[in-house]
């Protein structure tokens, strides 16, 4: 389990990560959103020891990133695609990261299957494309076979196999007792597979829960189309359920598609449609880190 | 999860064998925490990831291809046109030395700054935090880099001075001369490695290198006594190869340091540029 807490950075008088708390489970994918500018990827290279926090510590089991033996066994991370020499070939990319991290230089021939990158390893990285580059990537935080995998934003630049492919790896990677902890500006994306959120903006943080208690509190709405809708409004006034009259259609906030048509059941009042609508989670995240987005379009 | 003080190692199914078939990610090893022991250990596979990093890349061949060709054809351009006294093998052959200390300063730099600027610097010190091993493996792998240059620079003066059709001379100084050439070209990679570690751009490192060394060093030979200015970095290391300049006045012979002197001056700016990036290192943030 990873546990960061109290991790704070400031770079001048700007605060780009301000006291910040949450734990990383194990066995379970963790997604980590937020606008731009929230500070995920100062986070993420505090995680890493890349960036010393001012305050606060992050631990993997217990143990600081900086104290752990074999750094590259226990924690795989893929901060920045782009970090490979472009004038130098994947296998040979592999190699020497292997040997940096202790580990057989003979592994890289092994993830370059791993990652569908077999028949491009005598390719030099520079005419990579951006999704060879994120496999390439992914490849060589694969190397140690880590028990934890760090990853920021992995599927730009993936196309939809390769998204897919993505997923799949994670999941299975979780589900085999690894922590996989991964940020990405898709949270419709990140929805299919994440088991918790962890939401950041302007350095705070905002919400760490899982995906399912953020969910459930998406406000849902049942839309109902009667031709007795006055009828129908009384009565779910009655019932304490406020509604909205356009036409033949009723909206009413707060409520399930069970409990208006028990209603207009038991009141004898025919319904044409029942439809159960809930604000998706990118609009609830959305609202979450309206506040404190940095840069936000019109 | 339990740290015991001896850490003990449940090896997984996947430690023996090269396509993966680990069926659990789940924590096996009992990790311990990193000891200085475990410092020491990683050095052999940070200087093997160093050599693989240098011996994969065009540019670094480029640079040793430059190199023999600069030194043998100045020494033949020597051999042959110099007609107003005879000079030997013995003596040319470090005559072009100084250009391959400007290349091997370079290359110096270009060993930190394209890892930084391509990011591959953040692999290494996640995969090694404790930095002092990255910035250890660099300064040894830069020695060598010099010592290579000088070494191929050398003999590829000495043979187009041959090829020129000069004779070799008296070699009882060259042996001595060589080794002091060899010092001044890796001190110059070594100043080059802490420049780039200081400035973590190529551009930057290189330009500001070249200037101070061909421009502001003579302004300040041209105004201040020779008393100061025989302490300048790559003064002092060019008058290792013991050959003479048109700059040299009088003055500046008489108070000229021995060789050995010379190689302390510019050790100690070599170790000052060292010490100064690898302390960068540790204080900088890195992305």
């Amino acid at each position: 389990m990873i546990t960061v807490a109290g991790i704070t950075k400031q770079y001048g008088k700007r605060t780009a990560v301000d006291d910040l708390t949450f734990d990383v489970t194990a066995g379970r994918v963790t997604g980590f959103v937020g606008p731009n500018g929230a500070g995920k990827s100062t986070t993420m290279r505090m995680m890493v020891g890349l960036t010393r926090p001012d305050q606060g510590e992050v631990r993997y089991d217990g143990i600081a990133y900086t104290d752990l033996r074999h750094p590259a066994r226990v924690v795989g991370s893929v901060l920045d695609a782009r970090c490979m020499h472009p004038g130098r070939t994947a296998r040979h990319h592999l190699r020497a990261t292997a040997a940096v991290s202790g580990l057989a230089t003979n592994r890289a021939d092994a993830v370059l299957a791993e990652v569908g990158l077999e028949t491009a390893a005598n390719q030099r990285a520079g005419g990579f494309s951006l999704g060879m580059r994120q496999r390439l990537a992914l490849a060589g935080a694969l190397l140690g076979e880590p028990e934890v995998l760090l990853l920021d934003e992995p599927s730009n630049g993936l196309d939809p196999d390769g998204i897919r492919w993505l997923r799949n790896y994670l999941s299975g990677f979780a589900d085999q007792g690894g922590t996989v902890f991964v940020s990405s500006h898709l949270i419709s994306e990140l929805a299919m597979f994440v088991d918790d959120l962890v939401v950041v903006g302007a350095g705070k943080l905002l919400a760490a829960e899982s995906l399912e208690a953020i969910t459930a509190r998406s406000e849902v709405s049942v839309t109902a189309v009667t031709p007795h809708a006055d009828e129908l409004a009384a009565q779910l006034a009655a019932h304490g359920l406020a509604s909205a009259i356009v036409g033949d259609r009723l909206n009413i906030p707060g409520t399930t598609t069970t409990t208006v048509s028990q209603i207009a059941f038991d009141h004898g009042i025919r319904l044409v449609e029942l439809i159960e609508t809930s604000k998706s989670l990118e609009d609830s995240l959305l609202d979450m880190t309206r506040a404190s987005a940095e840069f936000a379009s019109a | 999860m339990t740290i015991t003080g001896s850490p003990t190692i449940t090896p997984s199914a996947s430690t023996t064998s090269l396509a993966s078939t680990r069926t659990s990610h789940e924590l096996t090893v009992v990790p311990g925490t990193r000891t200085t022991r475990d410092d020491l250990r990683a050095v052999p596979t940070v200087l093997k990831s160093e050599w693989i990093k240098l011996s994969t890349v065009r540019a670094n061949k480029a640079i040793l291809g430059l190199t023999v060709a600069i030194n043998g054809f100045a020494a033949w351009a020597v051999a042959t046109s110099v007609k107003d006294e005879v000079p030997t093998v013995s003596k040319v052959f470090v005559f072009p030395a100084l250009l391959t200390a400007v290349l091997a300063a370079v290359a110096g730099i270009l060993l930190f700054t394209t890892e930084a600027q391509h990011g591959t610097l953040a692999t290494s010190l996640t995969a090694q935090p404790s930095r002092w091993i990255v910035a250890a493996s660099k300064m040894a792998v830069t020695v060598g880099v010099g010592l290579v240059l000088g070494t191929a620079g050398m003999a590829s003066a000495a043979a187009g001075a041959l090829v020129g059709g000069l004779e070799i001379g008296d070699t009882s100084a060259a042996a001595p001369t060589a080794l002091y050439a060899l010092l001044f070209i890796s001190l110059s990679a070594l100043i080059g490695l802490g420049i780039g570690m200081t400035a973590r751009h190529s551009a930057a490192a290189i330009s500001g290198l070249l200037v101070w060394w061909f421009v502001g060093e003579n302004l300040i030979r041209a105004f201040a006594p020779a008393t100061v200015s025989r302490f300048l970095p790559f003064d002092a290391g060019y008058r290792l190869l013991g050959v003479g300049s048109d700059f040299d006045t009088p003055e500046i012979l008489a108070v000229a340091l021995p060789r050995p002197s010379l190689a302390v001056v510019f050790a100690v700016y070599a170790a000052v540029g060292i010490t100064m990036g690898t302390v960068l290192l540790y204080r900088r943030d890195t992305n």
